[in-house]
Order: C-alpha cells, then structure tokens, then sequence
C-alpha cells in the first residue's frame, strides 16, 4: 500500500482488522479444532468403533499401518486417482476455457451447459454414469458395440475397467471448476500481448505457449492446490460409485479404505492414524508447494 | 478480450467443431438422463436401448411426488443451502476485507493457514463432530448442518474473497471516504465493486452446499429432516432400482439449477477473474 | 442483495431451523433399512396413527441403507446418544447385546404372545433365554430361474451342484443364434455383504463350518475347498464383469433377461418382476423357483434368511415408549400394512397374521404361491439362518462374525479363486491367516 494516505489504516485499524476477521476464525475453530484433534488423540489409542472401551497403545496403530500391504496399496490407488483425474481436469479445463472465450454463436449458453456437472450433486452424477456405463443395459456400450469398435460390451464396473469409469466420472463432474478459474484470467489478458506475439510471427501454438500460459500460471497454481487436496481426500464419489456393486477392492483409495477401517472393520484408532498419515503427507506436499511456487515468483 | 472469426474459415470450423464436442461430452448425459425419466418402467431394460421413449410418460415424476417425499428434499436442501450462503457470506466478507485492508502480524500466515483445514480427511471428521453437536443439542438438526457446511466453505470463500478484495484499487475507497465515514464508503462503493465476487463465492458455497452428502447422511436422522443427495441415494438403495423414477429426481434438482446458472455464469467468471487472481 | 437484507435472511432462518428441535414431545428415534418408497411410506404412516393415539410421544423414523447404518450406529453410540430402535443385522445384534448396549424386548414378545411368533424367529439373538432382537419380517434367500427357458431345455430342478453347473451352462444361450451369447446362466452379486451370505449359504450345504468350538477358522477344510471350486465354476456362466453387480444389479439382469438364474434371490423379485420385465413375462410361469441344490458332502439345501431383528439401545432415553411403539407396530392391522408393501419377501413373524385371511388374499400372495410355499419349507425345515451363521449356537458363541464380514476377509479369498485365478488351496491359506491374526487381535482365539 503506497502513498501517504495508508498511514491513516495503519496502526490504530490493525486491532479492527483482526476484530473483523476474528469470528470467520472462531468459526472454523471451533468447528473443525475439536474434531481434528479428537481424531488425532484417538489415533493412539485401540478403540473399537461401536463400544465405548479404549486402551492406549502410544504408536501401535501408526506401526501395524506401515506394515499393512492394503495400506500401500491404497495410497498407490488413490495417488493414481488423484494424479490423473488432476492432470485430467487441468487439460480439459484449459482447453475448453480457451475455446468458451472464443466468439462463436451460443457461446453464452454452451458457457452455462458446461457449469451443469460441478453443479449437480455427486450422487447425482454417479448414478447418472452408472447406467450409462451399465455393462448389460447401457448406452455406453450399446452405441461402442454398433459403432464395431468392441466385440463384447465393456465391463465398466468391473475389475479391470472400475478405475477408468471412477476417473471419467470425476474428470466429468470436476472440469468445470478448472473452466470457470482459468476462463475469468483469460478476459483479463490484455489484447496487445496477443498483438505483440502476432508481430513476431508466432504461431497459435506458440502463442498460447508464450502469451497465455505465463498469464494463467498464477491461477493455475491456486487451482492445482485446491483440486489436489479436494482429489486426494475425494471420498463420496468413488464410495458412490462402488456402493452395492462389487468391485470395491480395485478402487480402494486412501479415504476408502480408512472409512473401511472404521466403519466395516471397526478400529476407529487405526482408521483416525490413516487419517493423520494422510493430513501429514498433504500438508508437507502442500508446504513443499507453496516454497517452490515462491521461488518461482521471486525469479 | 475476444477475438472474432469468421464461421466458414477454416478456424470457425475447428472451433464449431470443437464446442460441439464439449457439449457432446457434458450435455449428453443429462440428455440420456431426461430419456430415461420419460421412459415407462418396462421400456427401460428393453435391448437395444430405444434413444428416444416410444411411450412418452410422466408416470415416473407422478410416482416420485406420490411415493417419495421428494419436495420436502428439496425444500430442505434449498434451505440448507442458502442458509449456508447467508453465514459464510456474513462471516467471510468482513474478514477478506480485513485480510485485504488491514495490516497486521501474521496476516499471511493465516491465509495460508486457513487451507490446511481442508487435509483432514472429512470423513473423520464427521464422527467427533456429530458428538459435538449432539453435545450442543444441534444433531438432526438443519443448523448442524449448515454450521457444517459453513465451516467447509469458509477457507475456499476467505480466499476468492480475498484475491477479489485486492483488485479493488484502495484510491477508489478513500476517495469515497473523504465525503463520509469509513462504513459508508464500504457500503456504498467496495462493496457494489465486490458484488460480482460476492455473488461468485456465494455461487460456490452454494454448490458445495447442495452437493454434500456425506455430512447430512450422519447428521440428519429422519426422513423428513433428509436433503437431496440423501434422499435420492436411498432411493437409488431403495432394494430396487427404479431407473426411472430416479432419473426422473435427477432432472428435476438439475432443471431449476441449471436455469438460474446459464444466467449466474458471467458473475462466476467475473468472481474468480476481473485481475481477481493476480498473475 | 444487500448486506442488511442477507443479515435479516441468515438470522430467520437459523432460528426457523432450530426451533423445532425445541419441541417437548418424547422422542422415539426409529432407524430402518427397508427402503422402498411404499415401505418408508407405510412405515411413516403408521408412526403418525402412533402419535395421534399416544399424545406427548413423536416418532422420528429415517430409512436408509445397511451400508450407511453402519456409520450412523457407529457415531451415536460415540456421542452415547443412539436411537431408542433400529435395524441390524442378526450379527450386528449380538455384537452389540454382548458389550451389554442393548435392552431386550421380552414385554413385546409377551404382548404379541409368545405362541404367535414363530420358533425360526425367536432363535435370532436370543441370549440366555432373553429376546434381544426381535426380527421385522422374514424372508429366506431363493433360487430363482427362467421357467420357460429350462422347460424348453428339457431341464430337471437340480438336487446337487453338479446338477445345478449342468443347468448354468444349458441356460447360457444365443437366443439369436448368431453365437453370441446374449443370456447368461446365472447373475451373481460381486459385493462383499452378499458373498458373505453366500458362503454362509454354501458351506452350510456342503456340511460344513467356518469356525470350531474355540473359534479356529476352518477354511483350510476340504469342504470349503469344495465350495470354492464350486464358485469357480459357477462364474463361467455368468455376465462378464459380474464383480462389478452387487445385489440390485443382479436382479436387474434377471428381469432385463440378461440371465436366467439367480441362485442369490429373493421373494422382493417377484415385486421387481412385475414391474419391469415385459409384460407377457412377468409372472411366475416364465419366473419360478427351485429348491437349492446340496454339495458334494453335504446332505441338505442351505439357505440365508433376511431377518434383521429390532434393538432397543440401552442408551436411548424413551425405552418404555419404544416398548410401545413396537407394540403397536406388530399389531394385526398395522403389521399388515408393513408387510403388504412387500408381501412376497417380508414374512410375518405371528402366527396370526400368517394364517389371517387378510393376509392370504394378498393379490400378490395369490399371483406367487410357489415362492411363499418355498420359502415355507425352508423355515419349517430349520435350513434357513441368518448371514454367516451355520448353526444357531454361533448366534451367541461368536460375537465376532460382524468384524469377521467387515474385514472383506471371505470375499478377498472368493476372488482371489475366481477373478485372480488362484488355486483354491492357496486363497483359502492366505484367509486362514488372515482370520487367525483378526481373531487374534480382538481376543477371541488363543495362542
């Protein structure tokens, strides 16, 4: 804050600023503190969840995780999840932000109509897929088997097939929001950078590569941090997608299996560990992000 | 800024092209959806699938409102739903303006902070915090639930809020300040320039809202307490799938939704934008 | 909106919404599972005629699924405020009954008049004498099949599992005849809750056990071998991809004429059958049922039995007005009303309304006699249990089948046979292990 008249919201005005921000604070505070940290003092303890008896037992839950083999096999999965339905979403946003901010006739309307996934609930957008993607009576797989490119319907929900539908389906209902981010910087890029690029004879490629991709990188970054986390912790859509069908196992993310370990094999002390493993990983990964992302700016 | 171009250039085709298939990939299954609900139930397992009903009927959406208490659902997420947009919006908008406004220690650190909320797994959450609301006489409660969601939407609407505050050249507020007090200047200059992002964070505070199930599934514990996503995933658990009828609940949360979005889109494009996110 | 205005708004609807919470009614809090709209309807119904002649007591009642019950039981118990009632599974009931959470409900039992509910029934989490659960309604597992499709094969009810392999593989068709096969022998349920009831289901036909008198698992036995193989077998008959159904996609497949047995049915398909298969096929000439084959060591069908019991939660505050509730609910009258939403699947537990006339001129009773009467011999005969449970003693011997379904233990090992091709001798190994260590760790097996 430049000039001479900012000495006048200095000093004094600092107690009215945390004044003002005090009960957003508090809020979230009392709302989330307890919880988080009943879940991690309950981590250490051997709790079933039903019954009220618990022992203490220091950092049995977090030893007997780091040997459970599912374990690794559920962060493996759910970092496939999560990394490609990022990437994903990143690329298919993009593009369809680059081509909404195009003039062409019903843009205005095809700019809503793309909103209408993130916008619809997650149970919604499951169950609509699932019967698309229903192996006996889908649409999905009569239109592939007329068109000749399978010769056999496609077991979607099936053990082979089960992760690629969780993907499409959450790339499908997510994209919207990289859209709407990555759409509102683009109008802000001003015109003569594009000019100055069409002087030096680049490409649209180039352009995008030279012009554009610098202008976004910033809500990119933000972008990437809030998908990432809202990704890696997803729990209702694939427990959606696998609720009352069979294929669970192949699926199993990390938010999965600690909701199994609570509630189908009732240790709520060693599903409450999983999740502190899970916060601690994120918030390093997070840490990590915010320096880099940091050093990057300073250059 | 946009550029035009001619439709029956080369570029035109491509981005034609293009649109159509985007809205190929997100329209076509509410398409399909809206199909199914007009199907009678027989029609539905018939192979091949019949792309349009043979029989149009409205004999799905007439058992929904009959058999299901589909419009209490709807009426509670609608007030759920709002209910969380008031408090978020009341609550984080004096505080973006502060974060943006004042200075003070640690301001930064709290913005930061404030995300970190968002890596426990909410799933754990759940069960301490229904036996803090139980604790507070809030369980099966709406406002439970909206404390819930409020507390979700905090850190994301701090933070759109926060970046849109910041375009807000300061010149302009003191300006306004030299005619009147501080308050008055806020509300009658900041805050007309902040609507749009205003209206944004309230869009998405909206949506996460409405979205939610797993939050009202162990808060709310009567039927006619149930919101949305609840009440029509226990139809869809219902030891039948009714395809039909389901589908035919899917059309009608997405219709009314959809219409006030085709309209609320330029704000939530405006919300995130407008040099709002500066690069 | 202006700022004042939302004020205005946040504030008349927070108070709006907390309001009711203050009302000084009793609050009986009743969850259910049984989900299909008509049922939540008839079940709301009859708490409103509940309320209007118990003045100063409010039923809340919320029906959800078993898979979200789990969740919901788990959190208010940890808040030490569960519900006065709800539903569970028979296991789930003595789990809870044995960490003394639950109260019984003998003064219902009294009030019904212990003559009137059938023996089957009474045997569900009874501990030392005392009904800790009382069952809604029953209905016992069937295996249903394309009447039409195996009268034209030539095809005979099938009395072993050889029998029934035989019966799969001449019901999976081409009905076009262009050697494609477009209906399937059988359709099966991939999930874990319904591989579970099926092995409970086939190791009791087969004349075995999953666990001895000191809790030892009994997988390694020749007899669960036997099962396995048989299940290995059966999977070439069904839809590609089955892992992926659960429960109501199989029975999806069989009205939607994708396969032409369900040996994991049950009498709510009649209900489902009527409603979604084409009409000319939508009876019990083109759907029947057969009795369910034995294997190769054991001596008599096996079946499950549907038959979650009512808990009354020692915890919950209004434990007289819930004794009233259930009173009231199992009355004649309203019992009918229950049950008639789905008449084929949901049994009556008295005696009286059984035999009522009401009852038995059921138009749908009428239309699938056959079923009922399948289902009726099942239960005299004592060859239907519930989920897990081979005989009545493991229903207060081991508290632990409730972890030993959640672990996925049963269907890690099923699909490690069918779906990742391994030897049935080295899946069962792996589940042995795995079963030990869990039993280990919760106390019950020694050494």
């Amino acid at each position: 804050m430049p000039s001479a008249n900012s000495e006048l919201f200095r000093l004094p005005e600092a107690a009215v600023g945390i004044l003002l921000i005090l009960p957003a604070i508090l809020l979230l505070l009392s709302l989330t503190l307890y919880p988080v940290l009943y879940g991690v003092w309950i981590s250490f303890f051997n709790k079933h969840s039903f019954f009220p008896q618990q022992t203490f037992i220091g950092f049995d839950n977090y030893i007997s995780l780091l040997r459970d083999p599912e374990f690794w096999a559920s962060v493996w999965r759910g970092t496939v999840y999560a990394l490609s339905t990022i990437a994903l979403q990143i690329i298919l946003g993009v593009a369809a932000a680059l081509l909404l901010n195009e003039v062409f006739p019903g843009r205005n309307i095809l700019r809503g109509i793309v909103i209408f996934p993130y916008v619809v609930p997650t149970v919604v957008a499951v169950i609509i897929w699932k019967w698309l993607l229903n192996s006996q009576f889908g649409l999905v797989n009569y239109l592939i088997e007329k068109a000749g490119l399978v010769d056999q319907p496609i077991s979607f929900m099936g053990k082979d097939w089960i992760m690629v539908s969780l993907i499409i389906v959450s790339v499908w209902q997510f994209f919207p929001f990289v859209v709407i981010g990555v759409l509102a910087r683009l109008q802000t890029i001003p015109d003569e950078l594009y000019d100055a690029a069409k002087v030096d004879g680049g490409n649209a490629w180039q352009r995008f590569v030279y012009v554009t991709l610098p202008q976004l990188k910033s809500v990119l970054f933000v972008i990437v941090l809030l998908r990432s986390i809202w990704m890696f912790t997803k729990f209702d859509t694939p427990w959606l997608m696998i609720q009352g069908g069979g294929a669970e196992t192949y699926i199993r993310t990390l938010p999965i299996y600690t909701y199994m370990r609570t509630f189908a094999y009732y240790e709520a002390g060693l599903g409450s560990a999983m999740a502190v493993v899970m916060f601690l990983a994120l918030a390093g990964a997070a840490v990590l992000y915010f320096r880099i992302w940091r050093r990057e700016e300073n250059l | 800024m946009n550029r035009s171009s001619g439709l029956l250039s080369p570029r035109g085709q491509v981005l034609m092209f293009a649109a159509l298939a985007l809205l190929a990939f997100t329209a076509f299954p509410f398409a399909w959806m809206a199909s199914t609900a007009l199907k009678p139930s027989r029609e539905i397992f018939v192979t091949p699938p019949t792309l349009w009903p043979t029989h149009v009927t409205l004999d799905n959406l007439s058992r929904l409102f009959a058999e299901t208490r589909f419009l209490t659902y709807f009426r509670n997420s609608l007030t759920v739903s709002f209910a969380t947009v008031g408090l978020t919006l009341l609550v984080s908008v004096p505080a973006a303006y502060g974060l943006t406004r004042f200075r003070f220690h640690g301001r930064e650190t709290v913005a930061g902070l404030i995300l970190f909320t968002y890596m426990f797994a909410p799933i754990m959450i759940i069960i301490p915090f229904y036996v803090a609301m139980r604790f507070l006489g809030l369980a099966n409660t709406h406002l439970g639930l909206i404390l819930a969601y409020t507390a979700f939407c905090l850190p994301f609407s701090l933070w759109l809020l926060r970046t849109f505050f910041q375009s807000i050249p300061l010149e302009i507020e003191e300006a306004a300040r030299i005619d009147g007090s501080r308050l008055q200047a806020v509300i009658h200059v900041v805050l007309p320039l902040a609507l749009p992002g205003v209206v944004a964070t309230g869009t998405f505070t909206f949506i996460l809202a409405w979205n939610d199930y797993i939050f009202a599934r162990v808060l709310l514990s009567a039927d006619e307490m149930k919101t949305l996503p609840v009440g029509i995933a226990d139809l869809y658990n219902a030891s039948v799938v009714d395809w039909g009828m389901i589908m035919a609940a899917g059309v009608l949360v997405i219709a009314p939704v959809a219409a006030v979005f085709v309209f609320i889109q330029r704000f939530l494009v405006a919300g995130w934008g407008s040099g709002g996110v500066k690069g | 909106m202006h700022m004042s205005r939302m004020v205005a708004l946040a504030t008349a609807l927070t108070v709006g919404i907390a309001a009711p919470a203050l009302a000084q009614d009793k609050l009986v809090r009743v969850w259910h599972t049984e989900t299909e709209p008509q049922t939540i309807k008839a079940f709301n119904d009859l708490a409103r005629r509940f309320e209007a002649k118990n003045p100063g007591i409010k039923i809340e009642a919320e029906g959800l699924a078993w898979t979200d019950l789990e969740g919901k039981i788990m959190a208010s118990l940890a808040a030490g405020s569960p519900p006065e009632l709800s539903h569970g599974q028979p296991i789930t009931c003595t789990a809870l009954q044995s960490k003394d959470l639950l109260n019984p409900l003998d003064e219902v039992v009294k009030a019904i008049g212990e003559d009137n509910i059938w023996e089957q029934v009474k045997r569900v989490c009874n501990v030392g004498g005392k009904q800790f659960g009382l069952v809604h309604a029953a209905g016992t597992s069937l295996l249903i099949y394309r009447k039409d499709m195996a009268d034209k094969a030539g095809l005979k009810p099938p009395k072993t599992w050889n029998d029934f392999l035989a019966n799969a593989k001449a019901l999976t068709q081409s009905t076009k005849g262009d050697g494609k096969i477009d209906i399937y022998g059988i359709t099966l349920p991939g999930d874990n809750l319904f591989i579970n009831i099926l092995m409970g289901e086939l190791i009791k036909s087969n004349g075995g056990a999953l666990f001895d008198k000191n809790n030892k698992p009994l997988f390694t036995d020749q007899k669960m071998i036997e099962v396995l193989e048989f299940w290995r077998e059966l999977v070439k008959y069904a839809p590609p991809g089955w892992e992926g159904d659960g429960y109501l996609q199989t029975f999806q497949n069989l009205y939607g004429q994708k396969a032409a047995m369900m040996f994991q049915g049950y009498g709510r398909g009649a209900g489902l059958i009527e409603k979604f298969a084409p009409k000319e096929k939508a009876n019990d000439k083109t759907f029947d049922v057969w009795s369910k084959p034995v294997g190769p060591s054991g001596k008599e069908p096996g079946v499950q039995v549907d038959e979650e019991p009512w808990m009354l939660f020692k915890d919950a505050k209004h434990q007289k007005e819930a004794i009233e509730f259930l009173k009231f609910f199992y009355q004649d009258d309203n019992y009918l009303e229950y049950v008639s939403t789905v008449p084929i699947h949901l049994f009556p537990i008295t005696k009286s309304l059984r035999a009522s006339p009401k009852y038995q001129n059921l138009e749908m009773i009428q239309r699938w006699k056959g079923w009922i009467e399948v289902q009726q011999g099942y239960l005299d005969k004592d060859q239907g249990k519930p989920t897990l449970v081979v005989d009545w003693s493991d229903m207060t011997e081991k508290p632990y089948l409730l972890e030993v379904l959640g672990s996925g233990i049963v269907r890690d090992m099923v699909m490690d046979v069918v779906l990742e091709k391994w030897e049935p001798k080295r899946a069962a190994d792996k589940a042995q292990r795995r079963l030990e260590d869990l039993l280990r760790s919760k106390g019950y097996l020694k050494g």
